[in-house]
């Protein structure tokens, strides 16, 4: 392994573990060789689109940026609005047909989230499946699982563990798989985002993940404190909006404001449409009886 | 073998320990005798008073006393307070070899190569008994610690055992009439009292050294036959039992050691040998270059040895002392023997955990160093210098604590320290290639890391953060990032103490102690005389320590002091308010409760929570020269008044505040003209004038006292002042008031009185006073002076002040935190008056009466608005006054 000091360790970290402004804040890395400046601007442009200004990394990405850069414009451009989604899918697999840059791991990697964004699944593995950086693995995890096929996705761990065992990713994707599987594995996510929270800073995506666990362990007072500690971060999050209606229904709590926060800002997310096709589900059996 | 402390003189040729003191007695060939303090390195005393060489020494138990025997016959016996020689026991025809105080009666045994035995009274300063047998020069002699026995050795290749139960008998009841009889017979025949029990022969040269076991019936002893032998005793019989070989040439000491099973001997062959006493072998061997061994001595109560060679003496100890801990939480870990044990805090509770070593696997320092403690994974890491330094790691079972004695298998590994990094990772220290190899819990190496010093050990420094030591620095390096985080310059760091928020890590040097940040940003540094033993911080960050005697306290500011002194080094595992939870060098659990007041009141005026600081000094006894000057040290004399009573220092502190009431008060009591002066000075400085004025008329400074009374415009008083210049027979005085006065015919007078004729007359015909020129010109006749011409004179008055008379409006002095909230606590009555503060002036007035001034009369004069009260009375005072 390699002895040089990693300058952009702590910049993907923030970036991992949902530290999107302090991965913003903190990307002015001296002594960056060419390769590691185009990984720290893609890591930065990420971010933004995180953070919700994909009109902001479309603008400043120009026409001469390299192949990363250009992926990750192509990602904000199909996360700005719906009409673009077309347009970007397209030029999405234009490139990944190019032999000179279809290969580039930052497109393949872009071309996977776009595709799982699609619910495309089996096209995401198609460019994601050869693996080749930590991310393309931790995305193939994260497939894997959505597919519900967990041991796949133990498979895909291994590999990574096998890569770097102490790397963020390896560690936040066995906490996905942990969680997935459940049972006994549930403390030992909760262990892993225990020990994100004593060495990091305290992010949205780690108290979430720590509540997680909680309600999964049967101890939602714990999860009820983290998810507010967590909503205080980030008023709007949609996880932790969905997060808290789910532990506050169990705590016999009225969930309804934070439910009704959640489909004011976020219609699309997986509960409300859960909840509305519920909804219909049952006043369809009410009709049929009445 | 660690070393304490080491001197360079003329060959050593005898030793003692102080029991108590951390003293050691080491007698010269050069026949010196020095005392040392082996815990501050210093030279205490010496005493030269033999002629030629000294051979033996020794302290008495309890008495300030010790006992020396030289190359000149003599046995001086001294008293080290008084520094001198008590007195001298003569009777030895030739060099003594050895001498020692019994432990109880007042008996000194001598050996001798007149090749006898001698036992004194040094009470009676007799010799009561001597023991003849050896046909050869003696070379030591020395009691058995309980029983009635003297072992010798002799260059006649014998070691002999005396019976001095008689000897004992005749001395603790003489009164027997029947043994009185029998003694009348022993005295005159010779010494039956003393008998020799038993001859052990064996060796084949002359045995110089043999020593009694303290507890077992076993001898042994060292002989220029390069033998060490180990000889056996019962009641009727005494046998040879081994022999150790490996000295090179001639055995010059040997003792057994006090509180481990184990031999330690000394020779001319340059070496110290440490023998096993149930196996019989050799367990481990110093040598040095070029000095011969002649002498070694143990201390009678800690585990400390000393050796004297032919360039000075070393003292040492065999093995660390120190317990292997780790605090988590609640709860500490620790090795005792060959166990690992669990101590809870909060409950006192001390169990055992485990076994972690196969008994009898005990060889010199092996014993666990450190203890790295993981509370997710419940293991414990031990490092230990097995190997050429080693670590283990076991798992602490669930259930079956306290029971069990199989060891459990532990995953083993080299490696020069070892410590856990994160809930599963531990790092271990590769020296060799100076790398450190992270491996989890199945004791796989996950992956290996470089480090950017060369380092010789590591330490935690918060997850997945390491702190390097090397020789002269120490860095954070971040393993994952591979990154250094901090670097400081410190001194050879031993022991690395974090906070309980891992903000703040002390670095614990042999004599130093670095507070720094977590990110290694240096806070502030404390130097020790003496050894630096452990520390732990207590829960308001303050950094408590122990060193050798004393537990101190630092502060994140760099302020110091001492809390208490200690008999014995302990190890602070944890400080929970007051009590301070420590190991001792037996591995023993003691809780130590301690006054926090003194650093707890510090940390509160360094964290300006006056509050707090407030209802310290209100509810403790918190007093002393010390918090005293640390306070005004600090800023902050108006809080020190509260504390003192001397009433210089009171004054002092209260000028230095400000505070005029308390500063009057003071000033009053003492009464002294340097205080009044100083009170002046400061009172107009805030313009105090009414105080300025009592200042100045205590003084009796009639000068500034007018000049005052000039610029505050207070004519009345100023003209009173001239009278009082005029009783005084102060003529320039006098004159001056009449010139501030404007009074131009008193001047005349008084210029005329003292006969200044032409000045008087200048001055009455410049201000035009016509009948009184006319008179003085007639009175001078021709020696009128002439006056200018041609100018006209104007009298020179002062202005009337805008404020007359009373104060100015005094300067604000800045009012402490403090005032109000201390007004009734302290010094009751003058406090009291603090209420009264900027009162007006006749108040005070009557303060200060009240505060006991004796004299009626200044205060009468003093009295705003009486001034013109008897005259009489007043002349009266002035002229008492003049006295």
């Amino acid at each position: 392994m390699a002895a040089a000091p990693d300058h952009l360790f702590n910049l993907r970290n923030n970036f991992y573990l949902g530290a999107y402004q302090a991965a913003i804040n903190n990307s002015d890395v001296p002594n960056l060789s060419p390769d590691d400046a185009v990984e720290r601007d893609s890591l930065v442009y990420r971010s933004y689109i995180a953070l919700g200004s994909y009109q902001l990394v479309v603008h400043e990405i120009d026409a001469s940026a390299p192949t990363p850069l250009q992926a990750v414009k192509l990602l904000a451009l199909y996360l700005s609005s719906p009409e673009n989604k077309e347009s970007a899918i397209s030029s999405l697999k234009e490139w990944l047909a190019d032999p000179a840059i279809g290969s580039n791991p930052i497109l393949r990697l872009i071309a996977g989230i776009v595709f799982t964004h699609e619910q495309d699944y089996n096209e995401a593995l198609k460019h994601t499946n050869a693996g080749g950086t930590m991310e393309l693995h931790a995305l193939n995890v994260q497939i894997f699982l959505k597919m519900h096929r967990s041991d796949y996705a133990e498979r895909q761990l291994r590999s990574m563990q096998q890569i770097d065992e102490d790397h963020t990713l390896t560690q936040l994707a066995s906490a996905w798989l942990n969680l997935a599987v459940g049972g006994s594995k549930i403390q030992e996510a909760y262990l892993i985002f225990q020990d994100f929270s004593e060495k990091y800073q305290m992010t949205s995506l780690i108290l979430n993940g720590k509540a997680i666990c909680c309600m999964h362990m049967g101890n939602f007072d714990e999860a009820e404190t983290l998810l507010l500690e967590a909503l205080n971060k980030d008023a709007k999050d949609p996880e932790t909006l969905a997060n808290l209606v789910v532990c506050c229904l169990h705590l016999g709590k009225s969930s309804s404001r934070f439910l009704s926060q959640l489909k004011l800002s976020h219609p699309d997310h997986v509960l409300v449409k859960r909840a509305s096709t519920a909804e219909e589900s049952f006043d369809r059996a009410v009709q049929s009886v009445a | 073998m660690l070393t304490k402390f080491e001197t360079k003189s003329n060959r050593v040729k005898g030793l003692s320990f102080h029991s108590k003191r951390p003293w050691i007695l080491a007698s010269l060939h050069s026949g010196v005798i020095q005392l040392w303090d082996y815990r501050m390195g210093t030279l205490i005393d010496r005493f030269d008073e033999h002629d030629g060489p000294v051979r033996g020494v020794h302290f008495h138990k309890s008495q300030p006393l010790f006992v020396s025997g030289g190359d000149d016959y003599k046995i001086k016996v001294w008293n080290y307070k008084l520094h001198r020689c008590l007195f001298t026991l003569l009777g030895h025809l030739d060099y003594i070899r050895t001498v020692q105080f019994h432990h109880e009666y007042p008996w000194i045994v001598s050996a001798s190569d007149d090749q006898t035995i001698r036992i004194w009274n040094w009470q009676s300063r007799t010799c009561i008994s001597v023991l003849t047998g050896h046909n050869h020069y003696v070379m030591c002699a020395s009691f058995h610690p309980k029983e009635d026995l003297v072992v010798s050795a002799s260059l006649d290749q014998t070691v002999r055992v005396w019976d001095i139960g008689a000897l004992r008998k005749k001395t603790v009841s003489p009164a027997d009439d029947i043994l009185r009889l029998s003694q009348m017979n022993t005295d005159l025949f010779g010494g039956v009292d003393a008998v020799v029990k038993y001859v052990l022969e064996g060796h084949d040269r002359g045995v110089n050294w043999a020593a009694f076991h303290p507890s077992l019936p076993l001898i042994v002893s060292g002989a220029d036959d390069r033998q060490v032998k180990l000889w056996r005793m019962n009641d009727t019989k005494a046998w040879e039992v081994d022999t150790l070989r490996g000295h090179m040439n001639n055995v010059s000491c040997v003792m057994f050691h006090a509180k481990q099973d184990i031999i330690v001997s000394n020779s001319e062959d340059r070496s110290i040998r440490v023998w096993d006493v149930t196996k019989r072998t050799g367990v481990q061997t110093f040598r040095r270059e070029h000095d011969r061994f002649w002498i070694l001595a143990s201390h009678p109560e800690m585990n400390l040895l000393a050796a004297g060679h032919d360039s000075g003496m070393i003292v040492f100890k065999l093995e660390r002392e120190r317990p292997a801990f780790a605090v988590s939480g609640d709860s500490l870990f620790y090795t005792k023997d060959r166990f690992l044990r669990f101590y809870e805090f909060s409950a006192q509770k001390d169990t055992q955990v485990m076994p972690i070593r196969r008994p009898g696997s005990t060889s010199l320092n092996q014993s666990p160093r450190t203890l790295s403690y993981s509370p997710t994974e419940n293991a414990v890491l031990i490092c230990s210098d097995v190997d050429g330094g080693s670590y283990e790691l076991y798992f602490i079972p669930k259930d079956s604590i306290g029971r069990g004695d199989s060891l459990p298998e532990a995953k083993r590994g080299p490696g020069g320290s070892a410590v856990f990094v994160a809930r599963n990772r531990f790092a271990v220290l590769e020296k060799s290639n100076n790398q450190v190899l992270v491996k989890n819990l199945k004791n796989e190496i996950v992956k290996k890391s470089a480090l950017p010093i060369a380092a010789d050990a590591i330490f935690y420094a918060g997850t997945g953060n390491l702190l390097c030591r090397a020789e002269d620095r120490v860095v954070i390096f971040d393993l994952q990032q591979r990154l250094v985080l901090g670097e400081l310059q410190t001194p050879f760091v031993k022991y690395v103490v974090w906070s309980h928020d891992m903000e703040s890590v002390a670095l614990l040097s042999k004599h130093a102690i670095i507070i720094a940040s977590k990110k290694l940003v240096h806070q502030c540094t404390l130097h020790e005389t003496i050894r630096v033993k452990s520390g732990a911080w207590d829960d308001n960050g303050v950094f408590i320590y122990t060193t050798l005697n004393h537990i101190k306290y630092c502060l994140s500011n760099g302020d110091s002091g001492i809390i208490r002194t200690l008999d014995v080094p302990i190890y602070v595992t944890k400080v929970s308010g007051n009590t301070i939870f420590c190991l001792d060098r037996d591995g023993k659990n003691r809780s130590i409760v301690i006054d926090a007041t003194e650093y707890i009141f510090k940390l509160s005026l360094l964290k300006k929570r006056y509050d707090h600081v407030m209802s310290m000094i209100r509810n403790s006894q918190l007093c002393g020269e010390a918090v005293i000057a640390y306070l005004q040290q600090k800023g902050f004399p108006d809080v020190a008044l509260h504390f003192v009573k001397d009433e210089r220092t009171r004054f002092n502190l209260a000028i230095e505040s400000g505070n005029i009431q308390i500063a009057v008060a003071s000033a009053t009591a003492i009464d002294e003209k340097d205080y009044w002066y100083r009170l002046g000075v400061e009172a107009l400085r805030q313009g105090n004038a009414g105080i300025v004025e009592y200042a100045y008329q205590r003084t009796k400074n009639f000068e500034r006292l007018s000049f005052l009374y000039l610029i505050t415009g207070n004519i009345e008083k100023l003209s009173k002042m001239m009278k009082i210049a005029e009783v005084k027979n102060d003529v320039m005085g006098q004159f001056h008031n009449a010139l501030y006065l404007g009074d131009v015919r008193e001047r005349v007078k008084i210029l005329e009185n003292v006969g200044h004729l032409p000045l008087a007359y200048i001055t009455a015909s410049t201000h035009g006073l016509q009948d009184v020129a006319e008179r003085l010109a007639a009175a001078l006749g021709d020696n009128v002076p002439s006056l200018p011409e041609g100018k006209t004179a104007s009298l020179l008055m002062p202005r009337a002040p805008v404020m007359c008379s009373g104060d100015w409006p005094l300067l604000r002095v800045m009012k402490g935190i403090f005032e109000g909230g201390l007004d009734n606590i302290g010094r009751g009555a003058a406090d009291e008056e603090d209420e009264a503060a900027d009162g007006d002036w006749g108040e005070e007035l009557d303060m200060v009466d009240v505060d006991g001034l004796q004299n009626g009369d200044v205060t009468a004069i003093l009295e705003d608005g009486e001034v013109t009260a008897e005259n009489e009375e007043e002349a009266g005072w002035e002229l008492e006054d003049l006295e």
